[in-house]
Formats: structure tokens, C-alpha cells, sequence
């Protein structure tokens, strides 16, 4: 089964996976109209700054076990084992903030949703964009992804790809390899900037 | 192999459901004085509130111990236990002998000293059927009295506030939740629940409730009367193990387990919150008694029992709550009975975004932090203390608004 991989030193911090993830959790389904929406449909995804400004696309990793999923008092989250996807039932949650204290990674959000119940806050994370899946599609985030930092791959084959690049860059001879030579290079300007800023 | 659960709270179930997981033909008794379905005990505020209803509270379907093959035995609670004979006995007269058993019979709550206590309408906040009652008698109080500004107390304020009935705290310390939070936070949230109707009153108790059936006057320590057709003790909770016999089984607060949840006898566990493991902020011994943790507990105890060595790795204090439109989050040692010289603090506050946050380090390691409102990113705080992580930059990146995980990789993304 194919999952969402995320390689965030091709992050570049433009965002567009953010828009593609709130439009396609709109009630429309495309930018133009998700826009003038209510609830406007917020992203699942969230792209934070790291220690020198580099982007780093953040969403939930469908931990298994999932700590939210322990924490949840009314028993709203849930596993779908076909997909692998850890759910959140909108009708259940009761909006107490209990997974915020649970998930090590921060992903989940408390709005009202245009895919919930009417005005009822809720907690809201990353579904794996089952619903595309279903149509035969594949997540929106990696599908706007421009800079390969968001992939839909097997799990194997991407740990294996990783791990040929490891293999390679720690031969005595090599020169640690460099997987993503441009991004490196705006990144390594992001950090000078910031340290001369932080400098002053 | 012939397991007894003693006690159906979530500590309990979830043991019962991951023996169930692993040892198929295993016989599982599961005896409890609740005779509910399991349900989640910390949603009662919830019910009280009237924000939910009772179809909602419980956590497994109704057919939860058919389909599990557990014998449920309700309405009773173990009153002796025998270790060497391997016997419970029930407070029906029944006893029940084990192979393994699971000492999950929660905490029952703390009475006071006062004459009354047993006057309609001074209620303790502990389970449903305490709930039902205090909603059965809400239609005529007018003004309700909490005592105790800890967990209980204040989600018992902030729940009858919500159902527009004037409420008066009284707490012994000088500011809500000072178990919880530093004197800052408890400040924040008691001026939210003031500015929402209740009255805190510091440094009084009641010595005793008076009326003919019902309660009608509180008489204070200061000699003072209070008028109040309610009151909800909340003072606290103890580890419900008097029938463990203690010279067998350690115990000090709470039963104390090791790494596996077993106590000082083999073949008997303890788990939720009348267990005592290490606590992880503090590292000492510790009760914790916190849903996250029972069910932790339950899991890790129901492993062991069933024959799998897992190992549970310390349990941490932590609560969130969700008041009006503040939301309040913390864990490990804020308060100032939990902290020493040796603690290093860090705070900063954003009154455009009516934002709060503290963190305690000790070295490098994160021990503790509070944070009001914002508090999307207080799994990756808790996730540090958890997991005992050196803070290698520099604290303000913890503390500002656009902290996110990120920030703790950034030496791992090149």
C-alpha cells in the first residue's frame, strides 16, 4: 500500500500543499470556490519554519499505536486498518484537546469543518485524502507538491531508495552526497541570513 | 490460564481486551462495583454540564464483554484478597480464585471532616450515578458551593456556571488548580471563571452543612454562614486498596508495580490510578491518576499478564482543559510545591493573542510547562518530557508562536 513520504530537506516552504489539502477538504472541492466557503476549510497539513527559516512540511504519521488514539476520551479516534489511516469520527469528538496533549508531532488542529457537523469545533487532522484515494486519485498535497519534498510511494521501495543513498555516501572514498543540491543551497543562504540577523 | 480484573474502568478494559488479544482460550473475570458499561469517567464534567448525554459516555459497545468472552461480575468490590491461596473475596460473600490478577479499583474520593455529609445535595464527583443525582436536584439550586480548587473541583465550577447557577469555590491554596499550574496561570483562569460568575473564596472550609433534609447553609471555618442548595466536594481522591493485604504487597500511596506492572507478589498487577510507577518529571515514585496513563498502564499490564515482558516507561502528569474560550494545558512540575533552585524557567506571554507559556528545565532536560491558549503544539512539549530529550537550542524557540517540531530536527536536516 502506498503512503505518503515526506523528504523535507526539498521542502522549500511555498506552501501550495496547504491549499491543495484545504481546498480538497472543502465542500466544493476546488480553490476558486472553497474560498467563499463557511467554514472556510482550513489545510491538515502545516508548513513551520524550522530553526533557520527552512520549510518542513508537518502532518500526521498515522502512528501505530496511536498515542491520540489512546488519549481520546470519547473514543472518536479510530484506526481504518485497509488504509492504514488513524480517523477522527467528527460526530464523537467532543473538542476536549486531549490528542493535542497526546500527538508528539503537533498535527491536529480544533475548528469547525466543512466535512463535520454545522458550527461544531472538532478536531481536525491529515485522512490521507482517503476519499481521493478512493476516486483513484492520489493525496492533493503530494499531487501539487513542485519539489518532490511530498512523494506517494510503497513503503519499501522508499526505504530502500534511502537506504541505497546512505549506502552511497558512506563509502571511505565518497564525498557525503548531496540528494538535493539546490535545496541545500537556499537553505544554507536562509541560515546565513538568519545568523547574520541574529547577529546584529 | 484464569485471569481476575478487579475494577471496570478504563485501566481494567483495556487490560482485559489486550489478554483477550493475545491468549484466546484465556478465562477472564472481570469484577466491578460499577455496574455501567465501560465508560469514560472524565466526561462526566461533560455530563454535568449538560454538553453531552448519557449515550455518550460509554468507551466500548454494549456487547463489549460478550464479544470478548469476559465474565463481567457488577455491583460488588473486592473486600480481602488472599495471595497465597490465589483468592479474591467479593463483598457478596462470593470469593474467586486467579492465576493472574489485576488490581484496577481506581481511587475513591476524599470525604472531609464536617458534620452533614449526609444531606441531600452534598455530593461527591467521582461517577455517573453521582452525576445523575446532582442533575436530578439542579432544577431548584440557585447557588451552588465547590469545594476544593483542584481537577474535580473546577471542572465540577465550570460545569454548573455553564448551567447559569451561581457558584462560590472555596480552596485552601491561594489559587485554583496550584497542584496543577504556577500562580500565573491559576490567576488567568480563575479571572476567566469570574468574569463568568463564579466567587473564589481562599483560605476557608466548611466545618459543617446544615438543613432538614436538604441542604440549606454551609457554616465556615471563619465562623460566617453560607446559604447553598449544593455542594460538591472535591478535595481530592485516594487509591482504592484498602483490601490489599499490606504485608504482602508494597504499597505507599498507591500499590506499587514495577517496569512490568507487577507488584511485589508475582502473578498480581496493578494499573490506572491505584497504581504507583515512576513518574518521569520528577523520577520518584508517583500516582498519577490521569486517563492517558490507565489506559498505558492497562495495555502494558495486560501484555505482561498474557506472557509478553513490555515494559512501561514511567508515567507523567498532564491535563488539559477547555474553559469558556481559554484553553489551559500542562504537564510535569510547574507548580511551585514541585520545583526547586535547581529548576531553570522560561516564560513569555502574548496578551494580543492571550497567550501564557512557561517551561521548567532541569539541565537540559524539559520537566514541565504550562501553556495558555495555543496549545496545538503541547504534544511536542509533553513528547520532550516523555521522552527525557536534551534541549539543544536555545529556549526561545520553545517558548514563541511558531514553535513546531521542525525546530528540534533542524540540526537533523542538513
Amino acid at each position: 500500500m502506498k503512503q505518503v513520504i515526506v523528504h523535507p530537506e526539498r521542502c522549500v516552504g511555498c506552501m501550495q500543499c496547504m491549499l491543495a489539502c484545504a481546498a480538497s477538504h472543502s465542500k466544493t472541492g476546488t480553490l476558486i470556490s472553497a474560498i467563499s466557503e463557511s467554514p472556510r476549510p482550513r489545510p491538515r497539513i502545516h508548513v513551520g519554519a524550522g530553526l533557520y527559516e527552512e520549510g518542513f512540511p508537518n502532518r500526521c504519521r498515522h502512528c501505530d499505536p496511536a498515542p491520540c488514539q489512546m488519549a481520546c476520551l470519547p473514543g472518536a479516534i479510530y484506526r481504518q486498518t485497509i488504509t492504514n489511516t488513524v480517523l477522527i469520527n467528527p460526530d464523537i469528538c467532543i473538542n476536549c484537546a486531549s490528542c493535542a496533549m497526546a500527538c508528539p508531532y503537533g498535527v491536529i488542529r480544533y475548528h469547525a469543518d466543512p466535512l463535520a457537523p454545522a458550527a461544531k469545533t472538532i478536531a481536525v487532522k491529515c485522512d490521507n485524502c482517503i476519499a481521493r484515494q478512493h476516486r483513484g486519485q492520489i493525496p492533493a498535497c503530494v499531487e501539487v507538491c513542485k519539489t518532490g519534498a511530498l512523494t506517494f510511494e510503497e513503503m519499501d521501495a522508499a526505504m530502500k531508495k534511502k537506504t541505497d543513498q546512505v549506502a552511497r555516501s558512506i563509502c571511505a572514498e565518497a564525498v557525503p552526497a548531496d540528494n538535493a543540491p539546490g535545496f541545500s543551497l537556499l537553505n544554507t543562504v536562509k541560515r546565513a541570513e538568519k545568523e547574520i540577523n541574529l547577529l546584529r | 490460564m484464569n485471569y481476575v480484573i478487579l475494577g471496570n474502568g478504563i485501566a481494567g478494559v483495556t487490560a482485559a481486551e489486550t489478554i483477550r488479544q493475545l491468549d484466546d482460550p484465556g478465562q477472564i473475570t472481570l469484577i466491578s462495583d460499577e455496574t455501567f458499561s465501560p465508560y469514560c469517567r472524565p466526561m462526566i464534567s461533560n455530563l454535568l454540564e449538560g454538553a453531552v448525554d448519557l449515550s455518550r459516555l460509554p468507551v466500548r459497545s454494549a456487547d463489549f464483554y460478550e464479544k470478548n468472552r469476559i465474565t463481567p461480575i457488577l455491583g460488588t468490590r473486592a473486600v480481602s484478597l488472599d495471595t497465597d491461596s490465589q483468592r479474591v473475596t467479593t463483598k457478596d460473600g462470593q470469593t474467586h480464585s486467579y492465576d493472574r490478577l489485576l488490581v484496577a479499583t481506581g481511587a475513591d474520593p476524599r470525604p472531609i471532616d464536617a458534620q452533614g455529609l449526609d444531606l441531600d445535595g452534598v455530593f461527591f464527583m467521582r461517577n455517573i450515578e453521582n452525576v445523575q443525582q446532582m442533575i436530578n436536584t439542579l432544577a431548584d439550586v440557585k447557588h451552588a458551593l465547590v469545594l476544593g480548587g483542584g481537577l474535580v473541583g473546577f471542572k465540577a465550577a465550570y460545569s454548573l456556571l455553564r448551567r447559569n447557577i451561581a457558584v462560590t469555590m472555596l480552596i485552601g491554596s491561594g489559587y485554583p488548580l496550584s497542584m496543577q499550574v504556577d500562580e500565573t496561570a491559576g490567576q488567568i483562569i480563575q479571572q476567566v471563571l469570574e468574569k463568568n460568575g463564579l466567587t473564589v473564596r481562599t483560605g476557608v472550609f466548611v466545618t459543617a452543612f446544615e438543613g432538614k433534609k436538604r441542604l440549606r447553609t454551609a457554616h465556615l471555618s471563619d465562623g460566617t454562614r453560607f446559604d447553598c442548595d449544593m455542594c460538591v466536594i472535591g478535595k481530592g481522591v485516594f487509591p482504592a486498596h484498602g483490601f490489599v493485604p499490606e504485608k504482602s504487597i508494597d504499597t505507599d500511596a498507591g500499590i506499587m508495580v514495577d517496569d512490568n506492572m507487577q507488584t511485589s507478589v508475582p502473578g498480581i498487577y496493578a494499573a490506572g490510578d491505584v497504581a504507583e510507577h515512576i513518574d518521569i518529571a520528577r523520577q520518584q515514585p508517583w500516582v498519577n491518576a490521569i486517563w492517558p496513563e490507565a489506559v498505558a498502564q492497562g495495555r502494558v499490564a495486560g501484555f505482561n499478564m498474557a506472557g509478553y515482558p513490555v515494559a512501561y516507561r514511567g508515567s507523567l502528569s498532564r491535563n488539559v482543559i477547555r474553559i469558556f474560550d481559554t484553553d489551559l494545558m500542562t504537564a510535569g512540575r510547574v507548580s511551585p510545591r514541585d520545583t526547586d533552585e535547581a529548576c531553570r524557567f522560561f516564560s513569555a506571554s502574548d496578551p494580543a493573542r492571550g497567550t501564557y507559556r512557561k517551561l521548567v528545565f532541569k539541565e537540559q532536560i524539559l520537566v514541565g510547562f504550562v501553556m495558555i491558549n495555543c496549545i496545538e503544539q503541547g504534544g511536542v512539549l509533553t513528547s520532550l518530557i516523555q521522552g527525557r530529550t536534551p534541549v539543544d537550542i536555545a529556549e526561545h524557540n520553545l517558548l514563541d508562536p511558531g514553535f513546531n517540531v521542525s525546530r528540534l530536527m533542524g540540526r537533523l536536516t542538513r
